[in-house]
């Protein structure tokens, strides 16, 4: 399923949890592993230095450096390349939503892994404010592969998969996601879980949904799942559907914890948003930051 | 004397010389070897009797030394006043000298007259306006640069800088083949929000031929997705050409005569090519003053243009505002106080003023201009290549001050910089004095609040 996986790195602890999937993915589908780290961001116009995307400091964009910067990586996974010795490295500075977009598609990659945190209210510089912002954002909007996105370390189990959570709003882009789950949930024999839900949170006028309209919402919510998913699955029984109402990321949480969810699959399909807004995220984003499974976000059909 | 690998008299040609130069770190040793590099002072003064013609001659007697000048210039201003940052004491103590001396000058003032060629001038022609004589120090002070490079006293990241376009016809190392890669990279990335978005390359006859800046090939190539998705909307007829899509020239700024002619005529080979109708050029500022304003010279033209008419980005938005081919939402428009940075190279060097207070007249609710502005703005701070020269840091921070002054002084977070260089220099500004601004190039203002057609609206939902 996965013959090519590229796994973008801060090369630091935060990126521990992706690591350990990663690696582990790799060698159970015996994938090609391309680990990709991103240490600098150019430095004004055609100045030979870059941002440090750690430290802040400005680093010159010499082949020792970036010499130096690969032997580091490889030291940070010294443990996992034993029994990894096909894995390759690519160290690159530039942006780094930019750069991992770039490189999947020169690469043809079939699955793109990252890790995702919580964004600290810490010191940035105007430059690191605009771009480490929205890496996850700007890969998990546009790249035609499969992105998976490990938030906490309690997502990093990779093991058998026994449930699938497919997380749907009935956009385009999760007829992507469907597709994929579907076929995910095929080969490895696992339950299909379908789920929506009713966002209720307040709308801007402060209106709040009478039950009754939530329970004609549910029911047509569960009718448009069985139109629109279920009559494309042939032969394919091992599925559940719940409709639920509340705010989607803490419902989709909440239903993954019960139904012991080993991946969350759904679509990231928010258009461009402000890059001042960018650091509030979407409901994929929270879910990332916040389930115990591993996410992963799809919006096109290419290596499906 | 012991041969000098990096820092010397030839120009880099060659990718082993470029490679060379990029391993040196920040230019320590090429700094070093420069503390070596003798002044061939028969060919200096050759240099001056070929190239520096009447009007320089006559400019560096005719000075009076009346200071006119002085607050005039952005580092004067910037440095409490210093007299040594006056700009006639600046050209008068290295250009002046050299002329004075027939080219009998050494190392250490050699160094001198570089570190003022490049550190403490930005070539804006500011000063130019303001002498009663009329005397143009930002011109001579290219000139020197010229001079300067000829002898091989050019800043470390220059002479690279010229090493790209000699090899590469591009700032940066960006070849064909990536270049086009890149096109077609983000027309597969915009196609779901933009559906049927082309960008298309080497198109014969089109209206328009569209040339960038090699950093949106290289970092940001979402610019020219989002100048793509302009041009659709507007239904212009347009193409990028796969060889000579390079508009800018850090050669000019070099004062590599040859490497910046090297680079236009591939501008201009594209242009045969194509046959387009016409040429618009980036969100960029001294690539339209290579291309478009001394290029026509550089490469011979006889009429002083360049072979088809060429519009810089604003004149082409402005255009396609007031023809209705792009019509504004006016529900869209910007509410917050908004102020615009004229860029020297094609506002005072190029007289497109009344561009920017067109286009703002559309998209600003609450535009406000700088004081002074127009022909008489300040530089950024950053132009004529001081934005990416790492010995000269400290000077240009300084100097991002008169800017700063400016935007503070109009009460706006939102500062508008149709050019790459002032947009460097204005986010560094935020990152250096952290006065809270924010900072943008038009394409993605307009693309936030045009009227988009509904061929060009996504299918779904």
């Amino acid at each position: 399923m996965f013959k090519k996986i590229l796994f973008s790195t801060t090369g630091t602890s935060l990126c521990d949890a992706a690591a350990r999937v990663a690696f582990d993915m790799a060698n159970r589908y015996g994938a090609k592993l391309f680990i990709i780290h991103i240490f600098g961001i150019p430095d004004r116009s055609y100045s030979q230095a870059a941002i440090d995307i750690k430290t802040g400091e400005k680093v010159d964009l010499n082949s020792d450096h970036f010499q130096k910067v690969q032997e580091e990586i490889k030291q940070t996974y010294s443990e996992q390349i034993k029994h990894n010795k096909e894995c390759e490295f690519e160290i690159l500075a530039g942006i780094p939503g930019t750069e991992i977009l770039r490189t999947a598609r020169k690469k043809d990659i079939d699955l793109i892994i990252m890790g995702a945190r919580h964004s600290k209210k810490e010191k940035k510089s105007p430059q690191q404010k605009l771009i480490i912002g929205n890496t996850l954002q700007t890969v998990a909007r546009s790249a035609r592969c499969p992105v998976l996105i490990i938030g906490r370390t309690a997502a990093s189990f990779w093991g058998g998969i026994s449930n699938i959570l497919f997380g749907t709003d009935f956009s385009k882009a999760s007829d992507s996601a469907f597709l994929f789950a579907y076929k995910l949930a095929r080969t490895l024999k696992c339950t299909l879980n379908f789920f929506h839900v009713i966002n209720i949170s307040e709308d801007s006028s402060g209106n709040v949904m009478d039950q009754n309209e939530i329970d004609d919402r549910i029911r047509d919510a569960r009718a448009k799942i069985r139109e629109k998913y279920l009559s494309r699955m042939e032969e394919f029984e091992d599925y559940e559907i719940d409709v639920w109402e509340g705010i989607p990321y803490v419902e989709i949480v909440k239903y993954s914890r019960e139904k012991f969810a080993d991946l969350i699959i759904m679509a990231h399909h928010s258009k461009k948003i402000d890059l001042e807004e960018a650091n509030i995220g979407t409901t994929m984003e929270q879910i990332a930051l916040r389930s115990n499974c591993p996410v992963i976000s799809i919006n096109h059909t290419d290596k499906i | 004397m012991t041969e000098n690998k990096l820092c010397n008299r030839i120009p880099v040609n060659t990718k082993e010389e470029l490679n060379g130069l990029l391993q040196d770190k920040s230019g320590k040793q090429y700094y070093e070897e420069m503390d070596n590099l003798e002044v061939d002072a028969k060919a200096l003064w050759r240099t001056i009797q070929t190239t520096c013609k009447s009007r320089i001659r006559t400019w560096l007697n005719i000075c009076a030394h009346c200071g006119m000048c002085a607050d005039s210039c952005l580092f004067y201003l910037a440095n409490d006043n210093d007299p040594e940052q006056v700009p006639s004491y600046k050209i008068q103590s290295t250009l002046g000298e050299i002329v004075k001396k027939k080219g009998k000058v050494d190392t250490t003032f050699m160094k001198r007259a570089m570190d003022t060629a490049w550190g403490k001038c930005t070539c804006c022609n500011r000063c130019g306006q303001y002498c009663p004589f009329g005397i143009d120090m930002g011109v001579m002070m290219s000139f020197l640069r010229g001079v300067l490079f000829s002898q091989g006293f050019v800043p470390w990241e220059m002479k690279i800088g010229s090493g790209m376009h000699r090899i590469f016809r591009a700032q940066m190392d960006v070849t064909t083949e990536d270049w086009v890669d890149t096109c077609e990279w983000m027309e597969e990335e915009s196609e779901d929000e933009w559906p049927g978005l082309k960008i298309p390359i080497d198109k014969k006859n089109a209206d328009i031929i569209y040339t960038i800046n090699a950093r949106e090939a290289k970092h940001y190539p979402e610019d020219i997705a989002e100048a793509a998705i302009l041009f659709s909307i507007a239904g212009e007829d347009w193409t990028v050409p796969s060889e000579g899509w390079e508009e800018t020239s850090i050669a000019m700024f070099a004062g590599d005569w040859e490497g910046a002619s090297m680079q236009v005529e591939s501008v201009y080979e594209a242009i045969d090519r194509i046959k387009p109708k016409r040429m618009v050029v980036t969100e960029c500022g001294h690539a339209y003053r290579a291309t478009v304003i001394e290029g026509p010279y550089w490469t011979g033209q006889k009429n002083g243009k360049t072979p088809v008419e060429t519009l810089h980005y604003v004149e082409w938005v402005a255009e396609a505002l007031r023809s209705g081919k792009l019509k504004i939402d006016p529900l869209k428009k910007i509410k917050e106080p908004v102020t615009y940075h004229d860029s020297c190279n094609y506002i005072r060097n190029g007289g497109l003023s009344d561009c920017g207070r067109e286009i703002m007249s559309y998209i600003a609710e609450d535009f406000r201009e700088m004081k002074p502005n127009r022909d008489h703005n300040f530089c950024c701070g950053g132009g004529g290549g001081l934005n990416g020269i790492g010995r000269y840091r400290k000077q240009r921070n300084t100097a991002l001050k008169v800017k700063r002054d400016q935007i503070l002084a109009t009460g706006a977070k939102l500062v508008i910089t149709p050019c790459h260089n002032c947009w460097d220099a204005i986010r560094d500004l935020e990152e250096v004095y952290k006065i809270g601004i924010r900072w943008s190039f038009l394409k993605p203002l307009l693309i936030s609040m045009v009227e988009v057609p509904e061929h060009l609206k996504p299918k779904d939902e």
